[in-house]
């Protein structure tokens, strides 16, 4: 990428020298200037001048410009509400047309305090109003979402919110309805607003019209404080402010790392913060007493895991969540690996390193020509934020192709193609992305994990000891760490035959009646201590939020004691020991607030596994059945009774032609039958499947596996 | 028009542009002729669909334009032109006496759902004031004292 | 004296709506003309013909012409985009071209893709101008049968009323399916048009004059009309005039040539109160104006603009603060809501309207109705917002004594009798908004 040439812009009398093509609104700001904006917001589009506030006086033009929609041009002379009359006046009649029908309520406006509207109309406003006519006046608020409530007279049309419905999440939901004066954001028929990013639009109105229900009147913004950290609710890691009250998160913000996320965030890492007060929320150690459980003081909880561990004579399991720091993987493995050489695990998901060696910031998909979508999980249920990057790159032009396995066609276009982008998300693309050389510049390989920090849990688990595991049988303790492993079939299965069960978790009806000993869990709100996101991208979480119980760690590092391992209680200073081991000896401090990517491995020195595994030929009749896992599931979402809404329909995808061929229509109610089993679900058609696939979210597939018959 | 005829005119309506997406306008045109009229709820959906497109968004494209219809109609629509032009020479005077003649105002339907009535802006025929539209047909011009006949002659179809 | 006619010639003696009647005055021969031209020599010839947009803004449609790179330069297919939405009130001429000669409207957009070196044309025909798009679509079948197209090829497509997309941006935003509003320029549509092709926009009249242009040759072609800006204008006059209608006419005819001789004067021998030269857009004259010629330079030169060419004659029964206030709510109602002075400043200006209107208006009620017109004035997205406040800052600037009246009497001083007394608008009632509509 050859650097762009520098031009020089004079505004208010200052020089600055930017590139050519920079908007006028960042030149102005590299000289520092402000040139005020309510609609303009680079990462929605393109400007749309819709809202007048920026208005400027350039040298050569008679009338009054909107800065947003310039670019810098060399020589170019600007002028704005500093220094020229006319874009002051300029700027203070857009003001007042704005506050004309914007109501006074500021006082009881959630947006209070951290508005644009306030902030601009107190530097650049009219002093008095000279509207004396009745205000525009609608119901408010209304609930376009049980997330979301719409307040139409504070808005001001600046038409963000449904430009990242329409242009960024492309949902398609979120819409301006009638005309002028009469104009309103709207949904269709006022259907809630559905979608995996709809809390953005809360994030992008410069005025209180959209705001939080579940942050409704929760805090005042000189209240509040906001603590940097990282999501943990899928592989992405976004990175987050969450804004707390009294030790309590309030409300989850985006921190934009233009690498990683581009300061979107997805429903599910914006909302679910409501599982941390959960009802069944476990404060204390418990035992089983059957058929009910004692609470246990700390000391008794310690006594009783040492003697249920030395019962178990090292025929120990561990299971792994995946959501554990890379931190308490560790500590746990030291405890059992070093403490009782117990180093059978199982680990959250199996972690293909050689992808280590085409690592890239996920912002490379936006850049790419070719984008190769390789296996039948849905990106967007996995982790979402990928999605909205493969949708940028369409806007681009990028081409994107979705297929199930790899095959010689595909690796070739990946070969020759410039920027060349491949995202495995249910198969395997270590070979694929091996074979078409995509460590090269601008190409990039990744595969998206089932866990938010499964790399991390398994660089931690194996940093602890390198003995082979030898798996006992059976089983004298199995120790379930964390939640989503007590929700885990497999695990649940392995618990059924265990002697005894040791679980840490947050929710106490996930782990009652079958454990023998509950220790309470931390969510990752709670903690501090490092994740690695899908990219390889080691990433640090901080504690916003108080736990009802001590930190994991600590309880771990005193019962490690007793057996003779020393383990500090300190993430950091656990940290510190994993990261000699695997991350190079950085130390805590310098995982930073806005954390590098690691440099890739070279090619060379990373093994290459499996080449993506084939899927069953998709001839025959029917369709091939796809289950997923549906983002709004999981033990946390399902304690947030706002995010209801969000869980999936009983619905197939199918794809568009094929289904329209059978005679079925969008919405329409099919019949999904397999060897005996049929299920009525309604159809959505869509041109985003592989051929000759049909995707059902787990929870509505029950009894259905491998190929289904669809009919009206 | 059945539902597939409609999906089959839309799709080839589609085929005109370079992008599909410009047939939309064609659509709701068509959609609203199939639905007497006006677009309800599932004109929308049915247009959504043919054009690929969420009903919100036709529902925002249908809104912005005053000839698509988010609200029942009468068989048979009158429109009277009232700006500058018809109204300099009594335009008012047209839409008073339609007013009596029908028994509603305007923007409303006459109980048996025969007629809606409705003012329009310019609707081009400002030479031949006062312009009025009988179901999208100009009637150039038509003074109070023709009122009487022309929905005697509307409410005859 | 019958002058030359150019847009509407020989649609008084023939049915010009048949392609063989047309074909019979030399109908689509330019077409062949033009074809045995370059594109350049094209351009230059409309040039020299100093042929100017008649859509409102008057920008000369040669060099509109050249401001479309060259094939080798696009990245993107290029496209004429035919403006039909003609919804200015006081203007119904391209309705009369499309109805009465389409046959050389579509010459004229086919010479035009030749200019261009485009294969593509499209037609934005105003929604309720429903007779004139069926004539239009059976002459483009007609043509296209005879294959006068070529590999060029025509598509008529309908508007569904709404004003603001005669704007040229807002029409392309249109024509892609969206919701009709302006786009920020630059980027203009000759560079980046519809689907970010470039794009020629021009007025039905401005292409139907093409031919003339290629007929005539430059050299009589500009023996009509004046001097810097040659050809006729089918004048649209309407409003308290004895004979209103379409009067195709040389550009610079007086308005008292067109008011007296052609019009018959003011109906009912009323005495002339105002005329409004170009549209219900532009800003009013006064009766002592009725001598100035009707071409760009001299409108704009006498405080107003040719816009349109669509002159509304207004006798003395019209209270000027009662047309002030019909022509503001149709602004408001044509508004479309895209940025704030346009949007929120019409509705403002009819409330103010209003209130001076009933005679409950002060003295600042005045001042502040006049100040408002300054804060629209030249600060929204598109023209509309100026168009807005034109008209009722001139009605007031020209007759402030009237305004002023309605304040100090308490009322309007024609006491009911007012020609447009009580007249009601669209946005007054109106069945269409989905939404209970917001009080005005
Ligand atoms: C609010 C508004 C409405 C307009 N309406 C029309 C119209 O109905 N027909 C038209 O030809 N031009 C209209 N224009 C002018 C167009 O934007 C454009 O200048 C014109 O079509 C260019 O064609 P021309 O150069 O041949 O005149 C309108 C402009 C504005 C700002
Ligand atoms: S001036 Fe009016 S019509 Fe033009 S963009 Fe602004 S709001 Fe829309
Ligand atoms: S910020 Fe430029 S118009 Fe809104």
């Amino acid at each position: 990428m050859s650097s762009p040439e520098l031009v020089t812009v004079v505004v208010d009398g200052l020089e600055v020298q930017v590139p050519k093509g920079l908007g006028l609104v960042e030149a102005a700001a590299a000289a520092g200037i402000e040139i005020p904006v309510f609609c303009y917001e680079p990462r929605i589009g393109p400007p749309i001048g819709a809202c007048r506030m920026c208005l400027v006086e350039v040298e050569g033009t008679p009338k009054l410009q909107a800065g947003c929609t310039l670019t810098a041009q060399d020589g170019m002379v600007v002028r704005t509400a500093q220094t020229s009359e006319k874009a002051a006046d300029g700027q203070e009649s857009t003001l007042e047309f704005i506050l004309v029908n914007h109501p006074l309520d500021c006082p009881v406006c959630d947006k209070g305090g951290e508005c644009p509207l306030q902030d601009l109309t107190f530097r650049y406003g009219p002093g008095n109003t000279r509207m004396n006519f009745p205000k525009r006046t609608f119901d408010k608020p209304i609930p376009i979402s049980p997330l979301i409530a719409l307040d139409r007279e504070r808005c001001i049309l600046c038409y963000r919110c449904t430009r990242f419905s329409g242009e960024v999440a492309e949902d398609g939901q979120l819409i301006a309805r009638n005309r002028g004066a009469q104009s309103v954001i709207a949904t269709f028929e006022d259907e809630p607003y559905r979608g995996q990013f709809t809390g953005n639009v809360i994030e992008l109105c410069p005025v209180g019209a959209l705001t939080s229900s579940p942050y409704r009147f929760e805090a005042r913004p000189w209240e509040i404080q906001n603590v940097p950290s990282v999501c943990g609710m899928c592989p992405v890691g976004c990175n987050i402010s969450a804004t707390t009250r009294e030790g309590k998160v309030k409300r989850i913000l985006s921190r934009n790392h233009p690498e990683v996320d581009g300061g979107w965030l997805c429903d599910k890492g914006r909302f679910a913060y409501g599982h941390l007060r959960a009802a069944d929320r476990i404060a204390d150690p418990l035992r089983k007493s059957d058929p009910r459980y004692e609470e246990l003081s700390w000391d008794e909880a310690l006594d009783e895991a040492e003697s249920l561990i030395r019962g178990a004579g090292g025929r120990i399991v561990t299971a792994l969540s995946g959501s554990e720091t890379v931190e308490l993987a560790y500590a746990l493995g030291k405890l059992m690996r070093q403490g009782v050489g117990a180093h059978s695990a199982v680990l959250p998901e199996p972690v293909d390193r050689s992808l280590d060696a085409f690592r890239a910031p996920l912002s490379t998909i936006r850049d790419a020509q070719l984008v190769v979508v390789l296996g039948d999980e849905p990106v967007a249920e996995r982790a979402p934020i990928v999605e909205l990057w493969l949708k940028a790159a369409r806007r681009e032009g990028a081409e994107i192709v979705r297929q199930s396995a790899p095959d010689a066609a595909l690796e070739q276009r990946l070969r020759e193609a410039e920027r060349a982008v491949l995202i495995a998300s249910g198969a395997d693309g270590a070979g694929l992305a091996q074979a078409a050389g995509l460590d090269r510049e601008g190409s990039a390989a990744f595969q998206i994990p089932k866990t938010a920090n499964g790399r991390g849990v398994s660089d931690g688990w194996s940093a602890a000891a390198d003995e082979d595991a030898v798996n006992p049988e059976p089983i004298g303790l199995l120790i379930v760490s964390g939640d989503e492993a007590a929700a885990d079939p497999y695990v649940r299965a392995m618990a059924e035959q265990a002697e005894k069960v040791i679980a840490i978790a947050m929710f106490r009806r996930l782990v009652a009646p079958w454990a023998d000993l509950i220790l309470p869990g931390t969510s990752y709100l709670e903690r501090d201590g490092t994740y690695v996101n899908l990219e390889g991208r080691l990433q640090r979480i901080r504690r916003a939020s108080i736990p009802p119980a001590p930190d994991e760690i600590a309880v771990l590092s005193r019962l490690a004691a007793r057996f003779g391992v020393e383990l500090s209680p300190h993430p950091s200073q656990v940290f510190e020991e994993v990261s000699t081991i695997c991350y190079g000896g950085v130390p805590y401090g310098e995982v930073g607030e806005q954390a590098p990517l690691r440099p890739r491995v070279p090619a060379s020195q990373v093994p290459v596994t499996v080449t993506g595994t084939r899927p069953e030929e998709t001839g025959g009749p029917g369709f091939r059945l796809v289950t997923y896992r549906p983002l709004f599931s999981g033990p946390a979402v399902e304690r947030v009774p706002e995010l209801q809404f969000q869980r999936p329909g009983a619905e197939v995808e199918l794809p568009r032609d094929a289904a329209r061929q059978l005679g079925i229509a969008n919405g329409q109610t099919v019949n999904v039958r397999s060897n005996g089993t049929s299920v009525r679900l309604r159809a959505r058609l869509t041109r985003e499947l592989p051929p000759g696939v049909a995707r059902i979210p787990d929870e509505h597939a029950a009894g259905l596996d491998g190929r289904v018959e669809v009919s009206p | 028009m059945t539902v597939a005829e409609f999906h089959e005119r839309v799709q080839e309506l589609r085929q005109r542009y370079p992008d599909g997406r410009s047939a939309i306008m064609g659509a709701l045109h068509l959609a609203q002729n199939r639905h007497g009229g006006w677009l309800p709820v599932e004109a929308l959906e049915e247009v959504a669909e043919a054009m690929e497109l969420t009903p919100a968004y036709v529902q925002s494209v249908a809104s912005f334009y005053d000839m698509y219809h988010l609200e029942p109609v009468g068989r048979h629509s009158i429109e009277v032109c009232t700006n500058l032009s018809c109204a300099l020479v009594g335009a008012q005077a047209v839409v008073d006496a339609f007013e009596v003649e029908l028994g509603v105002a305007p923007g409303e339907t006459t109980e048996d759902g025969a007629i809606t009535f409705r003012l329009v802006e310019c609707a081009g025929g400002c030479g031949y004031a006062p312009v009025v539209v009988v179901d999208q047909r100009y009637r150039e011009p038509v003074r109070p004292g023709d009122v009487p006949a022309l929905v005697e002659e509307i409410r005859g179809r | 004296m019958a002058a030359e006619l150019t847009v509407l010639k020989g649609a008084d003696e023939r049915d010009l709506t048949k392609l063989d009647e047309y074909r019979a005055i030399g109908g689509y021969a330019q077409l062949e003309n033009a074809r045995g031209m370059t594109p350049e020599q094209l351009i230059e010839t409309i040039s020299n013909a100093k042929l100017r947009g008649r859509g409102g803004a008057g920008f000369p449609m040669g060099r509109k012409m050249s401001l479309v790179p060259p094939p080798e330069k696009r990245r993107s297919p290029a496209y004429v985009v035919a403006n039909a939405d003609e919804s200015e009130p006081g203007a119904f001429k391209d309705r009369e071209i499309m109805r009465r000669a389409p046959h050389r409207f579509i010459e004229g957009c086919l010479i035009a893709a030749h200019g261009i070196q485009s294969r593509s044309v499209f037609i934005y025909i105003r929604g309720e101008y429903l007779t004139e798009y069926e004539v239009l679509t059976a002459a483009v079948e007609e043509a296209r049968a005879a294959g006068v197209f070529g590999d060029c090829d025509v598509v008529v497509h309908r508007g569904a009323g709404a004003y603001i997309c005669g704007e040229e941006s807002a029409l392309l935003d249109s024509l892609e399916g969206k919701r009709g509003q302006p786009r920020p320029r630059p980027p203009f549509p000759p560079v980046t048009g519809l689907y970010a092709g470039p794009t020629l926009v021009n007025n039905v009249q401005t292409i139907a004059s093409v031919p003339a242009i290629l007929e005539l040759g430059v050299e009589r072609y500009s023996e009509l009309g004046v001097e810097a800006a040659p050809g006729t204008v089918v004048y649209s006059l309407s409003g308290n005039v004895n004979k209103p209608g379409n009067y195709e006419l040389p550009l610079g005819t007086t308005l008292r040539e067109l008011i007296f001789e052609h019009g018959h004067g003011v109906a009912e021998g009323r005495a002339l109160k105002a005329i409004i030269p170009g549209g219900s857009s532009v800003p009013v004259f006064a009766p002592d104006q009725i001598d100035v010629a009707l071409d760009f330079d001299a409108v704009q030169a006498a405080g107003s603009f040719l816009g349109s060419a669509a002159v509304i004659v207004v006798d003395d029964r019209a209270c000027m603060v009662q047309l002030g206030l019909r022509a503001e709510k149709f602004y408001m109602h044509e508004s479309c809501g895209k940025c704030t002075p346009c949007r929120e400043g019409t509705r403002w200006l009819v409330q103010l309207l209003e209130r001076i209107e009933a005679g409950d208006g002060t003295q600042g009620d005045l001042d502040l109705l006049r100040d408002v017109c300054d804060r629209i004035l030249g600060k929204s997205l598109c023209a509309l917002g100026d168009f807005a406040v034109y008209c009722v800052a001139s009605y007031v600037d020209k007759f402030y004594d009237e305004f002023k009246r309605h304040v100090d009497e308490g009322g309007c001083p024609f006491g009911g009798a007012s020609s447009i007394e009580g007249v009601l608008a669209p946005s007054d009632r109106h069945a269409h908004a989905h939404l209970p509509l917001v009080p005005a």
